[in-house]
């Protein structure tokens, strides 16, 4: 999906959508396995989820958020920008992840967007990013 | 100079996670030049042919790593620590690298304050800059 959205990353960071309130917010989990291919390198005997897929959750829960508030047409979605990143903690296997996105501004082709990673109460990441959003219609309305 | 396996004695990060090849260029401490080639059969080429955004912020990150390493232990040799990516400021992205194209990674340290250090960063194909913004990293002994 996320390919044919133009968004290149061959993993989908996030098991379930939880809430989603079209061209406003989405809320959506990850649970965090040992198995997970990226954490045999990240780092051998020592798994640790990195920070860069802790963002890449976020965008994809973003690009979710934009795919599902245009009904039809082909969309593409790029980052263009990341404003503000803070990884405050590590993640380990067994924790579950939750995304918080939410549309800051609207500034077509340019959304912008806030985003926080938690675990359980605490702020495992927050996040400011922009997407490009290419969107044309195609079809007909009857 | 160093090359990859002089890279692993430095990084803890390996497969599917080691993010750069080759260093063309160190100073301890304060900068470093980094090579990443994008060839076919990498994980993250599936259906596409663009090395995704936030394995650029990786790369650099790990680039940046190095130079916080190399420097910890060139004063201590037998020295143990832990490096983690702990933010990103400002980070633009202008165009994707494909695959068949070298990402050469730049980072220079600007700004350290207790464990928490900030680089300039940028990436570039041949002269053309295709990234570039600001990452810090936290580094502390264990």
């Amino acid at each position: 999906m996320f390919n044919n959205l133009g968004h290149p990353f061959p993993v989908l960071l996030f098991d379930e959508v939880i809430d989603l309130v079209r061209g406003e917010r989405i809320k959506t989990f990850k649970l965090i396995t040992a198995n997970e291919f990226y954490l045999a390198g990240h780092f051998p005997g020592n798994p640790i989820v990195p920070g860069v897929l802790t963002l890449e959750g976020m965008i994809q829960s973003a690009i979710f958020l934009v795919a599902e508030t245009f009904s039809r047409g082909k969309l593409e979605c790029s980052l263009q920008k990341v404003g503000r990143v803070r990884f405050k903690r590590p993640i380990y296997p067994g924790d579950r992840l939750e995304f918080s996105v939410q549309v800051d501004k609207r500034e077509d082709p340019n959304w912008h967007f806030r985003g926080q990673a938690q675990i359980g109460q605490e702020n495992a990441a927050e996040a400011q990013f922009s997407l490009h959003v290419d969107f044309r219609e195609v079809g007909f309305e009857i | 100079m160093m090359e990859n396996k002089e890279i692993q004695e430095i990084l803890p990060h390996r497969y599917p996670f080691l993010l750069v090849d080759r260093i063309t260029h160190l100073e301890p401490g304060k900068k470093a030049i980094g090579l990443k080639n994008l060839t076919g059969d990498e994980w993250f080429f599936q259906g596409h042919h663009f090395f995704p955004p936030v394995l650029i912020l990786e790369s650099l990150a790990q680039v940046g790593g190095i130079v916080l390493a190399a420097k910890a232990k060139e004063e201590n040799p037998p020295a143990r620590f832990m490096g983690l990516f702990a933010g990103v400021t400002d980070f633009q992205f202008y165009r994707s690298a494909v695959l068949g194209e070298q990402v050469t990674l730049k980072v220079e340290l600007t700004q350290s304050l207790a464990n928490v250090y900030r680089f300039a960063a940028e990436a570039l194909v041949q002269e053309e800059k295709i990234a570039s913004g600001q990452i810090t990293l936290s580094f502390s002994p264990t």
